[in-house]
């Protein structure tokens, strides 16, 4: 510094010096502007429930922190976590569930406003003692709670698809459960719960958990019953089985084609971060993904997905429309009208082909 | 030792009756004395046995599996079949363990490599301890032969865990050294006799889902061991001719042999004739292993019929042609108009 300004031959003028807060600013209010959106300060004895602030300029801040448990070579052996949770934000949790407990180990988030708290999908295993899913969210709810001094918050639980038996094993655990509304399963009751019955599939609803609103996307294609999910706070798009990284079994073409086109609308309309799908089954190498049924997936891709996505889907699901084929892309494959375990030599264009080591 | 007396080695050993052979003639001499009358394999044929009802087959959470990492099942006191848990590894290979008055004869060796992870040494370590003791033999009197039934890992990863053990043969991963560990000269037609001490296996080629396959005759238990090239399940037919050449040996066979039961080295079909996909770790309700003569000269009839790739449903198997290697017939299950 000071051979700088020697050298230099009209010396800048000096900064002048910066606070500094070894214990914070006590001038400053809960949430400074670069933590707006963050509640990491609230009161140590709340005297009434804490209000939180969910509007925000762009995404809430958060991040997905830890790498996601992916079974072991010997099933039998697994010790890890059967329901892992990782925080992205104090607001938002994801859950997924262990590889060795279902294979299709997808993945559950549970969002919480001012007034209310969303499930997102339950997962593929009905039994508490494998999958204890009402479990932990009831501690997760709990613990917010505590720290947002309430005696409880009412629970949503909501699927992506109700007839997907990787998504919705899970809800029965929640049968009874106080204070907790259960989207119905059925196509036309759901239509109904959601007030989308005339329009299906065109239009919105909404979820409102208190200053945040939870958007529901009609989104059918990989399941008749589709639907997908906007968060404004985090600016995700929760598109379970219908734009995921992994295999996506298309269900029936057009109508997957014109939700994409309606969530690339909805996407050029509201700011979107990630797309959150329902599972992982590509691996990191580009274009090469878990077999079906595997419980040791070491080489997993990131679970996020950024909007462009969605772009790419469209182009190819277009490739694919009518006919009965597979198609590899780097993020994801698309299998059309063939066999889940069909296979192809066809390898995309410009993909460089990289096999992942084996594990033995 | 050179590759090429290894190989010369082993068929010469596998050529010659062992029971009067200067290899095994010390440890003869010493056992001799203390050694109880053999065991007679030649009368009473076929020896009773019988398999399970059920065998473990998985479970719905693979990490709450509290199933042995391998089924053992004892057909008869003389014959032991071994079967790996789906938990430990989807492919969940059946293996039999026969028993003579000189050797133990291992066909397969199961899905995971590493003792640590499955210790298929233990266990089979376990069955001639237990056998021993029954027969009062010493188990280091019995030389224990390692061999599969064709060239595919789910068969023999993990013969290496046998490479250690005293008084042991295992056989060699390439096409060659498997040949040559049986002694044959004119692969797959030739068909040679291994004598365990009093308890014969016949042997020959089956070549057709791969192009090193032996089919195994045990003449005590007149059950034939089909590999992979015939299971209760998705026969993957990688070619066709030499399939169906090793298919018409199997019928030939069975019009010149007494065989009790045809058995395959894995179950991918349910009682009622669902498949169970590639892959699966749970197959709650699934068929027996064991095949009679007849279900295989069916699938052999309906096989004389097909000209083209395919899957093909047998009343018993499903045979498919020329097919990818993981072909399963599931659909998936949500399409929809």
């Amino acid at each position: 510094m000071t051979q700088d300004s020697a050298s230099s031959p009209t010396p800048a003028a000096k900064p002048p010096p910066r606070p500094y807060y070894p214990n914070g600013n006590i001038a400053a209010g809960y949430n400074p502007p670069g933590v707006r959106n963050t509640s990491s300060v609230v009161p140590l004895h709340p005297g009434k429930p804490v209000v939180h602030d969910y509007a925000c300029d762009g995404p809430a801040p958060g991040n997905l922190a830890f790498r996601w448990t992916y079974g072991s070579n010997i099933a039998a052996r697994n010790r890890d976590p059967r329901v892992q949770i990782v925080q992205y934000n104090e607001d938002t949790f994801v859950l997924r569930q262990n590889v060795c407990v279902h294979w299709e180990a997808p993945f559950t988030y549970l969002l919480f406003g001012n007034k209310g708290a969303l499930l997102i999908d339950t997962g593929a295993t009905a039994d508490a003692r494998h999958y204890p899913l009402r479990e932990t969210v009831d501690a997760i709810v709990a613990r917010w709670c505590q720290a947002r001094g309430r005696a409880s918050i009412p629970l949503t639980v909501a699927l992506t698809s109700g007839e997907d038996i990787a998504q919705n094993q899970g809800l029965v655990q929640f049968a009874g459960r106080p204070g907790t509304t259960i989207v119905p399963k059925p196509l036309a009751v759901m239509k109904q719960f959601y007030g989308l019955g005339g329009t299906w599939p065109s239009g919105t609803s909404r979820i409102d958990l208190g200053d945040r609103v939870i958007e529901v996307i009609p989104t059918p294609g990989t399941h008749k019953d589709g639907v997908s999910f906007y968060d404004p706070y985090c600016d995700f798009l929760f598109t379970g089985d219908l734009l995921f990284p992994g295999k996506i079994n298309i269900g029936n073409d057009r109508d997957f084609l014109s939700s994409l086109e309606r969530l690339k609308a909805f996407a050029a309309a509201k700011p979107i971060k990630w797309l959150l799908g329902g599972h992982v089954e590509m691996m990191f190498v580009p274009g090469k993904y878990y077999p079906r049924f595997a419980t040791y997936k070491p080489y997993e891709r990131v679970l996020e997905m950024t909007p462009e996505l969605i772009d790419e889907a469209i182009v190819h699901a277009r490739a694919v429309q009518g006919k009965d084929m597979m198609l590899i892309r780097p993020d994801f494959v698309l299998f059309n009208g063939v066999s889940p375990d069909q296979r192809t030599k066809v390898w995309p264009e410009g993909v460089p082909n990289i096999d992942a080591p084996h594990p033995f | 030792m050179d590759r090429r007396t290894f190989l010369a080695h082993n068929a010469a050993v596998a050529a010659v009756p062992l029971t009067g052979a200067a290899f095994t003639a010390a440890t003869d001499a010493a056992s001799a004395a203390t050694r109880p009358a053999p065991i007679d394999f030649r009368s009473n044929l076929p020896a009773a046995g019988a398999f399970p009802k059920r065998w473990i087959c998985g479970s719905s959470s693979c990490m709450d599996n509290t199933d042995p990492p391998v089924q053992v099942h004892w057909y008869n006191p003389h014959t032991a079949i071994l079967r790996q848990n789906k938990a430990y590894s989807y492919e969940a290979p059946f293996a039999p363990l026969y028993f003579g008055n000189d050797r133990v004869l291992l066909l397969d060796e199961g899905y995971v490599q590493l003792r640590n992870d499955c210790d298929y040494r233990a266990v089979v370590d376990q069955c001639i301890d237990e056998w021993c003791r029954r027969n009062g033999r010493d188990p280091a009197s019995l030389e224990l032969l390692v061999a599969f039934t064709h060239l595919h890992a789910d068969h023999y990863a993990a013969t290496n865990q046998f490479a250690d053990r005293p008084n042991t043969r295992c056989m060699g991963l390439t096409h060659e050294e498997m040949v040559g560990f049986w002694g044959m000269r004119n692969y797959p037609e030739e068909r040679v006799t291994l004598d365990l001490g009093g308890r014969e296996i016949l042997i020959w080629g089956s070549p057709g889902h791969v192009v090193s396959e032996f089919a195994y005759y045990d003449s005590y238990t007149q059950i034939l061991y089909t590999g992979d090239m015939f299971y209760r399940g998705r026969c993957y037919i990688s070619f066709w001719q030499p399939w169906f050449d090793s298919m018409k040996r199997l019928i030939d066979f069975c019009d010149t042999h007494p065989v009790t039961h045809v058995m395959g080295c894995h179950v991918e079909i349910s009682k009622d004739g669902q498949d169970y996909a590639y892959g699966m770790t749970w197959q709650p309700e699934e068929a027996p292993v064991e095949m009679t003569v007849d279900q295989l000269r069916e699938a052999f009839s309906h096989a004389q019929k097909i000209t083209q790739p395919g899957i093909y449903f047998t009343g018993t198997v499903f045979l498919c042609n020329q097919t990818r290697g993981t072909t399963t017939i599931d659909r998936n299950p949500y399409r929809y108009e």
